[in-house]
């Protein structure tokens, strides 16, 4: 086969998350930014999982987990700090 | 040594057990260096955090060690249920025929790892997301709302998952 | 073997890009992170289970399985945090207009 299905699966989940880039510009309220920023770590995340294997290089997959640790906590610092204000005012 | 300083050292012994199985989880290094290290680190952590991992009145013995059998399944049950949920997902994505309702009730299961579990459950099945957790009270967000009684809409949501996890817990 | 891992990988493109659809469509906060949750943990989940088969039995797989059992455990947190920060804030949730309410 001449084709790599590996990149070619990289490069629609990225597109997947260009997608995903424009409900975090374009969201009314602050919470569907979030949503979008949330698809769009757990999507990066799963790109660097396949790099890993593509590109024979263990290491990616300590970058992967701690990038989704981070996403994870920053989440829901967000949110945390979104509680404490009012939204039209 | 009255039975609150027994507790204590009961509860701090147990929050370092369940780090180790986290340390060793996440390194996947057997060598007696970095046991010493993981053990070291879990410790102090659970002597500054062993109030909050296990509270004061939680005293059940099957509160704080599950059945690890049955734990060792419920993934696999989950994981299938997923599938499921992100099928009926496909098509309510395409039509946009949803009828969403918020719909209280609550759960019967005392611990609190087993009520989180549940939560979390809830949000992975068709259509059921879950909004609040209070002590046992849950606000579910439905799509496709097929009752708003509270009783048998919590029937229809828990279903399978308050018995499974009401083994594998209290 | 290498077609199974193949068709789950495919699986996992499928399910993102219907998640981002219907992150796209929907009409309310609450409906949008429904799409976004159950789809993307989905997708996550095939890719990964692809990858597994690809990779066989050995540390690497061994990894991606941690990465699995963590992003099944965080992703509802997460989603559920989102969707308790809007109920807190009064967001009130689409409703389907019945045929009465039209006259």
């Amino acid at each position: 086969m001449d084709i790599n299905i590996l990149e070619t699966v990289i490069i629609f989940l990225s597109i997947n998350s260009l997608i995903s880039l424009y409900r975090v510009i374009k969201g009314p309220t602050p919470q569907d930014r979030l949503i979008g920023l949330n698809l769009i770590v757990a999507q990066v995340t799963a790109i660097m999982v396949i790099a890993s294997v593509n590109f024979r290089r263990p290491i990616y997959l300590d970058v992967a987990l701690v990038y989704a640790i981070l996403g994870y906590i920053s989440i829901i610092a967000i949110s945390k700090y979104l509680k404490g204000r009012k939204l039209h005012e | 040594m009255d039975i609150h300083q027994k507790w204590r050292i009961i509860r701090i012994l147990l929050t370092t057990g369940y780090l180790i199985i986290g340390w060793l989880v996440f390194t996947g290094n057997f060598s007696p260096f970095s046991l010493s290290i993981g053990f070291l680190f879990s410790f102090i952590i659970a002597v500054f955090t062993y109030d909050i991992f296990i509270e004061k009145e939680e005293v059940a013995r099957r509160a704080l060690l599950p059945r690890i059998s049955l734990l060792l399944i419920y993934p696999f049950f989950l994981i299938f249920k997923i599938y499921l949920a992100s099928f009926k997902m496909v098509p309510a994505v395409l039509t946009e025929k949803i009828d969403p309702r918020i719909v209280h009730f609550r759960t019967r299961l005392k611990s609190d790892m087993a009520r989180v579990l549940l939560a979390n459950s809830i949000t992975l099945t068709p259509g059921t997301l879950t909004l609040d957790l209070n002590n046992d009270h849950l606000i579910v967000h439905w799509l496709n709302a097929k009752t708003i009684h509270s009783h048998y809409a919590g029937k229809l949501i828990k279903g399978y998952f308050e018995i499974w996890l009401k083994k594998i817990w209290i | 073997m290498r077609l199974i891992a193949y068709f789950f990988l495919g699986m996992g493109v499928f399910f993102a890009t219907f998640g981002n659809i219907g992150m796209l469509r929907f009409p309310d906060v609450y409906t949008r992170l429904q799409a976004s949750s159950k789809c993307g943990i989905t997708s996550i989940i095939s890719i990964f289970i692809g990858l597994i088969i690809l990779e066989g039995l050995n540390s690497v797989a061994l990894r991606i399985t941690v990465i699995t059992i963590f992003f099944l455990i965080t992703s509802p947190v997460s989603s559920h945090i989102i969707g308790r920060s809007a109920y807190e804030e009064g967001i009130l949730p689409w409703r389907k207009e019945k045929p009465k309410d039209k006259q």
